[in-house]
């Protein structure tokens, strides 16, 4: 699975480093905000991350920073990341919409 | 109290995996690695967990962020050589590394081909690599030096009309055909699942 830059879905793993880098974080943090939001559901590999974290770097969706005591490398979301995210986002309400009136949703 | 263990593993990564766990299961944990030797500390059994990773394709900076990150992760992170050489100011063309190839020395990752990865034992499955797409790139780095020398062993053997060469040819054909199942079933997976 990859992420499909024209129609805009995303991967569930970029989609969730995009959120969770929202606030600046280390690599360890991005993959405990992970594990968190999906109640361990979604629970990345180390050598994974470093792969995903590397290629959204390379896309220019995110960023590393130096975090306060300037030791541990941390990423943050950059803007052109933010108008991925929220793209994908008004994509997915419009999914969600549509579905309920097919199938019929709980609201 | 420390111990020290001599063993060779050569490509063996998962049977190296499997035997730090197994000292972690009897209560010792690595503290220092060498050519060789692998030296354990006494601890509470199963406290933590090993990994062993390939990165003989990476660059020197490559490797050296690759070992950083998983020690920003919190885990404890060992260098360990691959093969035994004895040698100093060693040069090794590695036509099969990330980019088209690479030049490796003592200074940079030759010696240094494999991480091992101790992980404080949280209960949970340690795995590097979880989706199918991240698999597939990892079995890929580990099967193109087999590939390599599986076509030299091959060419050798054609040229020189040579049993032997032959014989080695088929015996380095077999990680190349388990890396490559690995490969194909996890391109299989990546199709309709993400991990």
């Amino acid at each position: 699975m990859r992420d499909n830059a024209k129609s805009g879905a995303l991967t569930e793993v970029t989609f969730y480093i995009l959120l969770s880098l929202y606030t600046p974080k280390h690599g360890y943090a991005v993959m405990q905000f992970i594990e968190e939001k999906t109640d361990g559901r979604l629970a990345l590999g180390a050598g994974t991350l470093y792969g995903a974290l590397n290629s959204l770097q390379d896309k220019g969706w995110i960023a590393p920073c130096r975090d306060s005591e300037g030791r541990k490398k941390e990423y943050l979301i950059t803007t052109q990341g933010k108008e991925i995210a929220e793209k994908e986002l008004v994509r997915l309400n419009e999914l969600v919409r549509i579905a309920k009136g097919i199938i019929g949703g709980t609201a | 109290m420390s111990k020290k263990y001599y063993r060779f593993f050569g490509g063996l990564l998962k049977a190296q995996e499997n035997w730090l766990n197994k000292m972690s299961e009897k209560g010792y944990r690595l503290i220092r690695t060498g050519r060789m030797l692998y030296e354990f500390e006494e601890c509470k059994p199963n406290q933590s967990k090993y990994c062993v990773e390939f990165i003989g394709q990476k660059s020197k900076d490559g490797a050296k962020d690759y070992h950083d990150f998983f020690e920003d992760m919190g885990y404890k992170v060992f260098y360990k050589n691959i093969n035994l050489n004895y040698s100093v100011g060693k040069v090794r063309w590695r036509p099969w590394a990330e980019k088209g190839g690479r030049i490796a020395t003592n200074a940079t990752t030759f010696n240094r081909e494999l991480l091992i990865i101790e992980k404080e034992n949280d209960g949970k499955p340690f795995e590097l690599h979880t989706s199918h797409k991240d698999k597939e790139n990892y079995y890929k780095s580990l099967r193109n030096p087999w590939l390599m020398i599986l076509l030299m062993l091959a060419i050798f053997a054609v040229g020189n009309r040579s049993v032997v060469f032959g014989i080695f040819a088929l015996i380095s054909l077999i990680p190349v055909l388990v890396y490559q199942t690995q490969i194909l079933k996890n391109r299989q997976d990546a199709k309709t699942k993400e991990w």
